[in-house]
């Protein structure tokens, strides 16, 4: 028989807690993003008759109260906490720590995506860069270097680059894997840290038959802090942030970058962007289809084409020391098929194709 | 909607027992069977109509049955009532299940019928056929009251996913029941303990679930990972909604019956079967095995309504061959228990009975979430290495690790283990006492622990609204 003073506290506490979170989420304003998560939160959905009697309308106000819902992220981090420390599970969601370090597993390896990465290049390179000394370099994700020897799930990165390599017969390759450790990529986010980086710039430069040396350039770093990188929001746990560094200097400051689409002129760097979603975005506006670095005070007329993901942004700028120009393709958003309309491939010596080991795994995002 | 979703949680259930706590006690019934068709509509807009017509069907049949009791249309007063009960379920359920087989029979191509399986058909259809047979046999009277009987029928703590409440167990808490604080906070503890079962156990397993199903490298040790946690997982989720339904029912004054009691120390499949879903065989037992003769009408004949009950009891479940084979393997095992098996079975120790129902169950699980024969068949001979299936792998070890805690307290949480110590430790009168700010304390901790789970979830539909 359960006692009346526990009756009337089990009811008061559950009454309270329904009642209180409705009266909260009522009450609270929305928002229209989540910082965190970097991405739009959904809206209270539109109330029509049509939407009423189809379902939709109900499934969107679910979503609506999941997204909505007042002290969100402290309840993700509750969650994360209980995931990791009592049930013990070593990831949640795919993202796991190690000393600090934020990371989502990258597992199992999809040779089919591989191969579909591999055929994308040699079509590319037949299409348009023939008479172009091209290469390819394969970025290792963080997952390289911590999962398999902390016990997480690893692919065969060895297997991933002997894929690539048994089908692209006419691109050279550029092994970097040699070239980095955990250290050079950021605690809280994917990519890799540009301030951490004048090694492989170096070794690209030289990979591709280019005199100049990023390490002869004199930098001067700026740091941006904190910067909570992608994986921290996504992990709702507790970390320490990373500090953004960029490298600069006067050839940096005064290249100016073409926006093929907008067709407008912008900056490599842009401060103001690190308070926004994004604050990887400082790196050349963040996820643009089709950019061109012009570099003034280039002593030579050598033109590089960067194809890339969002890890070619951070290192471009290290590369220009060695080109009067370099033109960054993002296959994520614009098709292989258009680039003749927009690239005049007789202007460039250099092709390089640079891809980080996630991307290759799922690059069926390439157009 | 479910139950496990924030908008029922903080905007449904709130409102829902704010009005019904302040309307006087006639308008109570009206309360929940509004808020019940709300409910339904709210998850599947368009067949509100079919689930208002079997209230519909099943109170004007209740009343014919009852004017011609005894008569000579009382039969088919009857025939007529189950007719319409399961007409409906019949064809929503069981059409392109018999145009597939008609079509792979005979070589015709006739089109399947685009229509989804109406939320709750199969629990709702049995409540109405259990109370026209009632009162067709005088166990209990017609209701005259169509807001009392649509109540019963379409109440939303049970409408989805049972457990089957039959009329002659509510029939008179509908029409007066008694609202206490106890009542309330022991529905209260019951529905945080089901929303804690179905959100962090069953969910969480029903993530490995699916990435063994999508995993490229799957090995033997992989195959029996998913099976005993697809076999806890369906637990965890049906007995979870059931706790639910039955805490939800307690908050409203009503008393539905158990529909699990802890299948898994059981000691043979009988003993499994009169633990699992006991609404559910007691229905067959009471409505289609009893009236064919049960067990007193000659071996044969027993063995045949075996078969029959657990043919039914499979189709019920759903209307593909795996869910047959699942029902037709369990009249097997149960006529071999029934006649010897269980006899050899109490000569041997009681850890190797426990094993011989584990494993059994487990296999059967397996054949229960295949989607198709064929990969029932494909995963249950993983779990035994065919063809050339490697022992072990990266991958499972990894999911054993990262799994094994919440495994081990879901295996622990399946037996009376947990509830006899809180027994324990609360006849201790210290403990007790602390136990008025304990009890609450965990419950609130579980609640905001599931409200977490789901703010950062997607949507998880429970396993039963299938059926």
């Amino acid at each position: 028989m359960r006692n009346n003073t526990r009756n009337i506290i089990t009811i008061i506490l559950f009454i309270t807690i329904i009642f209180g979170f409705m009266i909260g989420n009522f009450a609270a304003p929305d928002k229209e993003v989540s910082a965190s998560e970097r991405r739009t939160l959904a809206k209270l959905p539109e109330f029509s008759m049509q939407k009423l009697f189809s379902g939709d309308f109900f499934s969107d106000f679910d979503k609506y109260s999941l997204d909505q819902f007042i002290f969100r992220d402290d309840f993700r981090g509750f969650k994360a906490f209980v995931k990791y420390n009592i049930l013990r599970q070593k990831d949640n969601n795919g993202i796991y720590m190690v000393n600090g370090i934020i990371n989502k597993l990258e597992y199992p390896l999809n040779e089919k995506s591989v191969l579909n990465a591999a055929n994308k290049l040699n079509d590319i390179y037949n299409r348009y860069l023939r008479d172009i000394n091209t290469k390819y370099a394969v970025i290792p994700d963080k997952n390289y270097f911590l999962a398999s020897e902390n016990g997480y799930l690893s692919i065969d990165y060895s297997r991933m680059t002997g894929l690539m390599d048994e089908n692209i017969s006419e691109i050279g390759y550029i092994d970097l894997f040699k070239s980095l450790s955990i250290d050079d990529y950021y605690r809280t986010d994917i990519h890799w840290d540009q301030d951490r980086l004048i090694g492989v710039a170096d070794k690209i430069l030289e990979e591709m038959g280019n005199a100049a040396r990023a390490s002869d350039a004199k930098f001067t770093r700026r740091e941006l802090y904190p910067f909570y990188g992608s994986y921290y929001g996504q992990a709702a746990v507790k970390a320490n942030p990373d500090t953004l560094v960029y490298l600069t200097n006067s050839t940096l400051e005064s290249a100016m970058v073409f926006d093929h689409y907008s067709g407008t002129y912008g900056k490599i760097y842009e401060p103001e962007r690190f308070t926004g979603i994004d604050p990887y975005d400082v790196f050349l506006s963040g996820p643009q289809p089709l950019l061109t670095i012009e570099n003034p005070d280039s002593p030579t007329n050598r033109g590089l084409i960067l194809i890339r993901d969002s890890f070619g942004s951070s290192i471009a700028p290290l590369l220009l020391c060695g080109y009067s120009k370099i033109t960054l393709v993002d296959l994520r958003m614009i098709s292989a098929e258009i680039l003749g309309s927009y690239i005049d491939f007789t202007e460039y010596q250099d092709a390089l194709f640079l891809y980080s080991t996630s991307t290759l795994n799922n690059s069926y995002m390439l157009k | 909607m479910l139950f496990s979703s924030i908008s029922f949680l903080y905007c449904f259930l709130p409102v829902v027992l704010l009005i019904y706590l302040v309307v006087p006690r006639r308008l109570k019934n009206f309360i929940l069977l509004l808020s019940s068709l709300f409910f339904y509509f709210c998850g599947e807009p368009g067949y509100l109509i079919v689930m208002v017509a079997a209230c519909i069907s099943g109170y004007l049949h209740g009343l014919w049955i009852d004017k011609e009791k005894g008569g000579r249309l009382a039969k088919i007063s009857l025939i007529s009532s189950v007719f319409f009960s399961i007409g409906p379920l019949l064809f929503f359920k069981y059409t392109n299940f018999a145009v597939r087989n008609f079509n792979l029979l005979l070589g015709t191509d006739i089109g399947l019928l685009n229509i989804a399986l109406p939320i709750g058909i199969s629990f709702y259809t049995f409540q109405v056929l259990s109370y026209t047979i009632d009162v067709y046999r005088g166990d209990v009277k017609a209701q005259r009251n169509f807001i009392d009987f649509a109540t019963y029928v379409s109440l939303f703590p049970q409408l989805i996913a049972g457990p089957i409440v039959r009329y002659a167990v509510v029939e008179s808490e509908l029409s007066s029941r008694i609202h206490s604080s106890a009542d309330m906070a022991a529905g209260i503890s019951r529905f945080i303990i089901g929303l804690s079962k179905k959100v962090i156990i069953a969910n969480t397993l029903g993530e490995l679930g699916d990435i063994f199903l999508k995993s490229g490298s799957k090995t033997v040790l992989f195959y029996w990972l998913y099976a005993l946690s697809f076999m806890i997982q369906i637990y965890y989720d049906f007995s979870g909604y059931s706790d639910m339904a039955i805490g939800l029912g307690r908050i409203f004054g009503f008393h539905f019956p158990e529909n699990f009691d802890y299948p898994f120390i059981s000691r043979s499949l009988t003993e499994f079967w009169r633990r699992w879903h006991i609404s559910l065989g007691t229905w067959f037992r009471d409505y289609v095995y009893i009236p064919m003769g049960g067990n007193r009408a000659g071996k044969a004949k027993w063995l045949r309504n075996i078969f029959v009950v657990w043919f039914l009891t499979g189709f019920w479940h759903g209307a593909e061959w795996n869910f047959i084979l699942w029902g037709l393997y369990f009249a097997v095992f149960l006529c071999l228990e029934k006649l010897f098996l269980l006899k050899v079975l109490e000569k041997i120790p009681v850890f190797a009975r426990h094993i011989y129902m584990l494993f059994f169950i487990m296999v059967s699980f397996v054949l229960f979430n295949g989607d198709g024969l064929a990969e029932c068949i494909s995963n249950i001979r993983g779990m035994f290495g065919f063809p050339g299936v490697p022992l072990v792998g990266a991958e499972a070890i990894y999911y054993l690790k990262s799994y094994s805690v919440i495994l081990l307290v879901a295996a622990v949480g399946a037996t009376p283990l947990p509830r006899m110590a809180v027994d324990r430790l609360k006849s201790l009168k210290k403990i007790n006492r602390l136990a008025n700010i304990l009890e609450p304390a965990v419950q609130v901790s579980l609640l905001l622990l599931v409200t977490a789970y789901l703010v950062d979830g997607s949507f998880n539909p429970f396993l039963y609204f299938r059926f």
